[in-house]
């Protein structure tokens, strides 16, 4: 019988995987991998959490601005004194900046005069993560539209695809203008594309984003879109809600109460 | 031999809680513990993707790889973490920690100048400090 270099090797090959399997077969606990694999839980499953956000503007009214100072606080956001090159992770706006295309006319006058509490929406179907062209901002696997600011090579393209305004570029050092640094997040540095985060340091650690534990009205609520028995869908389910700009099909995940 | 093995593992874990904690009350003695490493350790609450607690009794991997090699963990952790959201490393003696720079500089921060001793001698430049709290910003 003939057989050549080939033909060995290949038989060789068979043999060597029929063994292995029968190894790992025979010998459950002398399997090739020592791995326990209930050390990995936390991977995530993508899609199967979006958190989302209701703000309730009937509770958000007056001057108050205590989740905006904690979540700049918290997150480094820097102050350079110009509103052109202002950074802002959450801000407030006028109800007709907010909501352009709801309808104005013969509208309540104190709503049309309510400053309404505007941050990135983390929409389902995000334009920016669309326009980036390195991939630096992207849809988490918890619906988060993230920016990997070690990848932004600051091109703004995100700024222009972004309908709601939500994102600012450090036209300066950031570092230095910040007023009080915190030490539990990093800064930007210049030249990157900042927004909010949906306190994603936070929800790693189990807690609440920084602005939904600093109101104090309880105006805020978070938690998880796709479970139907969190008090954010029952709220939803339970009030008439509102998106910002629904018709251009972003999908927004925060939802207003008028 | 199964009950034996498992017998094993079970008294080396217990030995593991019980070293981590006694350093953790050492640490606590000398009221040493880095202000930046307290935000890596997670509190026990449901979450959707809990950090690892810290195990800062040894490097994650042996020093002599690390010395070598940190620039490629350190990229895979940022990935990782970043990108995919999978923050637990596990090493090869079953250790847990949190891909976090925190996790490094829970220990690495106790001496400020740990990073810049080396890359000043190498003369390599990395751009970590742009953004992140080098050891000698931070408060010790």
């Amino acid at each position: 019988m003939s057989q050549n270099r080939r033909e060995f090797l290949k038989k060789a090959g068979l043999g060597a995987l029929a063994g292995l399997g029968a190894a790992a077969g025979l010998f459950p606990a002398f399997a090739l991998e020592q791995t326990d694999m209930s050390n990995f839980t936390d991977k995530p499953v993508p899609g199967k959490v979006r958190w989302g956000m209701l703000i309730d503007t009937r509770k958000c009214l007056g001057n108050c601005t205590e989740c905006i100072v904690r979540c700049h606080h918290d997150h480094n956001v820097p102050d350079f004194g110009k509103s052109k090159s202002e950074v802002k992770w959450i801000w407030k706006s006028g109800y007709e900046n907010a909501f352009p295309t709801a309808s104005t006319q013969f509208q309540n006058p104190e709503v049309l005069e309510r400053q309404v509490l505007t941050l990135c929406n983390h929409c389902a179907e995000p334009p920016c993560t669309k326009a980036c062209p390195t991939e630096a901002t992207f849809k988490r696997w918890d619906g988060i539209v993230s920016i990997d600011y070690h990848r932004c090579i600051g091109c703004r393209f995100c700024m222009a695809a972004c309908p709601y305004g939500s994102r600012s570029f450090n036209w300066e050092d950031p570092r230095s203008k910040v007023k009080e640094l915190s030490t539990a997040y990093p800064t930007r540095m210049r030249g990157v594309v900042e927004k909010c985060n949906f306190c994603s340091e936070r929800l790693v650690k189990g807690e609440l984003p920084a602005c939904v534990v600093s109101c104090a009205e309880n105006a805020l609520t978070f938690g998880d879109l796709n479970k139907p028995d969190s008090e954010i869908r029952k709220l939803l389910a339970s009030n008439e809600t509102m998106q910002r700009k629904p018709e251009l099909g972003t999908l927004p995940s925060v939802f207003y109460i008028i | 031999m199964n009950k034996f093995s498992q017998l094993l593992a079970a008294i080396a874990a217990g030995l593991a809680v019980f070293v981590a904690a006694w350093f953790f009350i050492q640490a606590g003695h000398h009221g040493s513990v880095p202000a930046i490493a307290a935000d890596a350790v997670a509190p026990a609450a449901a979450s959707p993707a809990k950090g690892a607690p810290i195990d800062s009794s040894k490097c994650i991997l042996p020093t002599d790889y690390m010395r070598a090699h940190h620039m490629q963990e350190l990229n895979k952790w940022r990935k990782d973490s970043v990108r995919d959201g999978n923050r637990t490393f596990v090493n090869p003696e079953g250790a847990h920690f949190d891909k976090s720079l925190n996790t490094c500089l829970g220990c690495h921060g106790s001496n400020p100048m740990f990073c810049f001793m080396c890359h000043e001698y190498a003369n390599v430049k990395p751009t970590c400090w742009n953004c992140h709290l080098s050891p000698m910003e931070v408060p010790q």
